[in-house]
């Protein structure tokens, strides 16, 4: 099965400025795959070259095994942009058929899946069928479900969300989520850019993290987090530690950072320290552990230590 | 789910459907198009209407004639007057005055006038009888109709004056001078005679101001609906299923087709009107005679619908691109000025060329491209253009076409994804290089 996208070496520059530099990766087909970086890191214009919207500079983009310039195949791609609108004053049921028909599909067939669509998403209930209803009647949130409708209603093989999360009510986050591991389930590829940590470690089989539009790291989420994990330590004391185990902790041979708070702690070893060492040393010191587990790093955690290495401005990561 | 392969045309289709079709079931679009052709005609008619039944009761009657002839010429003019269309019951006033009191005789009926009494008055004194200018004071001095009737009375009571001088009968008199011609003017072209020439200024305004309005009213439709699409972000997801030069064709025609269909539509519903005529004017209780078309070849039609449409394109792609460059409402009026003036400048020089057709400038608007479809068809209305001179004008007009599409096309590849503030010139100047 080919890769559901491939980019080699690609670069986009505006205006003197890099927003893509070199960029490769894989996206394996069936896969829910997170493009993580903070904002201005290039996910957006990383996107709009996928669709064929925007040309890279350099470097060679396939999308569903081929060029994605080729006649037809971002017909098979579906699209959820961050800054979603529909067309205020036309009624649900039109604008969706014109969004399926600028993807090929028959009206009759688009009909049929728009009330599919509509009643699973609730906006068919016994007291009013919305689908009948103009867009600006609808509420803020029914109009997000409409817009996923848009994205999912010709079936495409890969989807694309741009930061799908902004903006959505808690139910419709969790409807969306629910959508997501329904693709997947039925073998199709996900990929959505995000900055919310959170929903690409519960969601994602693999992650791409950018910043300034280079590549950070990507691979598979379990990979990537083993490959960043066992550098932390939480402690937990019995009884308060005494000052020869604060002496322990205070070696920066051993721990690189310490956050002790009365009986418990987080440190975080020094280059070349040993987990094992620092068990040995705490019981020589005369410690009464109750806990010691090395923590697998979040995803937030790798991302802030890996972006934060390469001089992101404090502050934008995480905000809505 | 099947999928039949969707190519540019398909997606062509399904924005110029979605542009037409949303447009023509719009209630403003309806209103118009029937609220129109009865707003127009009643822009034409109502003055028409109002100023027949003003005629025979009122103004130049109801005036006061200072005659200081002696010779009963004051009198005479005043039989002229009375007898309008319908025998007035208001009638001109004769005050004969000596020469000597000529000055507080017209005091005098200055103030009667700005007490209301009366409308205006005129003198006659003998140098009128010589030939000589009458001088005529009144709140109508300005209308050109009444001060042709008031010449026309005063030449007729003066012929009268001296025929009777010369000892013919009165009876006599009267016969003679009861002359009431007007002058139906008609065009010679080289095909013969081409119809009334009034009919063709008529005709020329007609064409010039239905494109005209049809370019700023249709040309800000497109400018608003790109302006939509781009700041409610509906373009975002349509660029990524069709390429935005098949939008921006699309979006063209579909609103272009609106905009012919309400032309096609007046049309018809004026020939409807045309023919059924006779029991309408009969319910308004006018008698106005049969207007005959001006006489136009198919050829010159056809050249006319091609200035028609190619002016229509021409402008309705600038508005699009002039759409695609700013982000809300507020920017995109200021953005179309450029484009609005030159369809202003092309309006203004239709007088210049109604006037005279032939002059330089005339002939140089028709030839540009961006006044020729206003320019060129006024001129063929109203007088002979030579068809090599259509022709070229054509080709100018398509010429410019092409470039404005394609100026247009750029503008729109690389403005629809553009936000935030207006770009310069300059700016403009990058996009349209970069745009591939």
């Amino acid at each position: 099965m080919p890769a559901a996208l491939e980019l080699t070496h690609v670069t986009k520059r505006f205006d003197g400025h890099v927003a893509v530099r070199d960029l490769s990766l894989t996206v394996p087909a069936g896969a829910v795959y997170g493009l993580l970086g903070p904002n201005g890191a290039g996910k957006t214009t990383t996107i709009r070259m996928l669709l064929n919207v925007i040309e890279p500079d350099e470097g060679e983009i396939r999308v569903l095994g081929t060029s994605n310039s080729t006649p037809g195949v971002i017909d098979r791609v579906g699209y959820l942009p961050e800054e979603r609108g529909l067309y205020k004053k036309m009624q649900v049921r039109r604008v969706l058929r014109f969004l399926a028909e600028l993807k090929g599909v028959p009206g009759k067939q688009a009909d049929k899946r728009i009330d599919e669509w509509l009643d699973r998403f609730g906006l068919i209930t016994p007291e009013r069928d919305w689908g009948d209803a103009k867009v600006d009647e609808l509420s803020r949130g029914m109009q997000q479900k409409v817009q996923f409708i848009g994205t999912l209603l010709h079936d495409p093989e890969l989807v694309l969300l741009d930061e799908p999360f902004s903006g959505l009510d808690p139910i419709n986050a969790q409807a969306l989520k629910d959508t997501v591991l329904d693709l997947r389930a039925r073998g199709r590829t996900v990929i959505f850019s995000t900055h919310l940590m959170d929903n690409a470690e519960r969601l994602c089989d693999s992650v791409c993290i950018i910043a300034k539009g280079q590549k950070v790291l990507d691979g598979e989420v379990t990979a990537v987090r083993d490959a960043h994990s066992g550098r932390s330590v939480a402690l937990g004391f019995l009884v308060h530690p005494p000052q020869a185990v604060v002496e322990v902790l205070r070696d920066r041979a051993l721990v690189l950072r310490s956050d002790d708070s009365n009986r418990s702690a987080e440190v975080e070893l020094a280059p070349g320290a040993d987990a094992q060492e620092l068990l040995r040393r705490l019981i020589e010191a005369g410690a009464k552990l109750e806990r010691f587990e090395l923590i697998r790093s979040s995803l937030h955690q790798i991302f802030l230590e890996t972006v934060g290495a390469n001089g992101v401005e404090p502050g934008v990561i995480g905000d809505e | 789910m099947s999928r039949r392969p969707a190519g540019p045309m398909q997606k062509f289709w399904a924005v110029f459907r979605r542009e037409y079709l949303e447009r023509i079931q719009s209630r403003w679009y309806i209103f118009a198009t029937v609220a129109g052709p009865v707003f127009f005609g009643s822009v034409i008619t109502v003055p028409q209407i109002l100023t027949r039944k003003a005629h025979p009761s009122a103004d130049v009657s109801h005036i006061v004639i200072l005659d200081a002839t002696n010779t009963g010429l004051g009198a005479r003019v005043a039989k002229v007057l009375n007898g309008g269309l319908l025998g007035d019951t208001l009638s001109a006033v004769v005050r004969p005055v000596v020469s000597a009191g000529l000055t507080s005789a017209q005091d005098a009926a200055t103030a009667e006038i700005v007490n209301h009494q009366w409308t205006g008055y005129l003198v006659i004194d003998s140098a009128a009888m010589a030939g000589a200018e009458v001088y005529y004071a009144g709140r109508n001095a300005s209308s050109v109709q009444d001060m042709n009737r008031l010449t026309a009375a005063v030449r007729r009571g003066i012929l009268a004056q001296r025929l009777e001088a010369v000892g013919l009968d009165p009876q006599r008199i009267r016969a003679l001078t009861d002359v009431r011609s007007e002058i139906n003017a008609d065009r010679i072209t080289d095909q013969g005679r081409g119809g009334s020439a009034e009919l063709s200024t008529i005709f020329a305004y007609l064409v010039a101001f239905t494109l005209y309005t049809m370019i700023v009213l249709y040309g800000n439709v497109i400018l608003r609906a790109v302006v939509d699409e781009k700041s409610s972000r509906v373009a975002e997801v349509v660029v990524s299923s069709v390429s935005p030069d098949t939008l921006l064709a699309g979006k063209v025609f579909g609103v272009s087709s609106v905009a012919v269909t309400q032309v096609l539509l007046w049309v018809v519903m004026s020939a409807v009107v045309y023919k059924t005529r006779g029991p309408l004017l009969h319910l308004f209780n006018l008698d106005i005679p049969a207007i005959p078309f001006p006489t136009i070849s198919g050829l010159s039609i056809l050249a006319l619908i091609a200035f028609w449409v190619l002016g229509f394109l021409c402008y309705a792609a600038l508005f699009a691109g002039m759409g695609a460059i700013v982000t809300n409402q507020e920017d995109a009026t200021q953005a179309a000025l450029p484009v609005t003036m030159l369809v202003v400048l092309a309006v203004v020089l239709v007088v210049p060329a109604l006037l005279d057709p032939n002059s330089t400038l005339a002939r140089g608007a028709s030839w540009f491209p961006f006044t020729a479809p206003i320019i060129m068809p006024v001129r063929m209305s109203v007088t002979q253009v030579s068809w090599y001179e259509v022709v070229s004008a054509l080709l100018g007009v398509a010429i410019g076409c092409g470039v404005s599409v394609w100026i247009a096309a750029r503008l729109y590849r690389v403005g629809l994804l553009m936000y935030g503030k207006r770009p310069s010139l300059r700016e403009l100047g990058r996009w349209i290089r970069q745009a591939s």
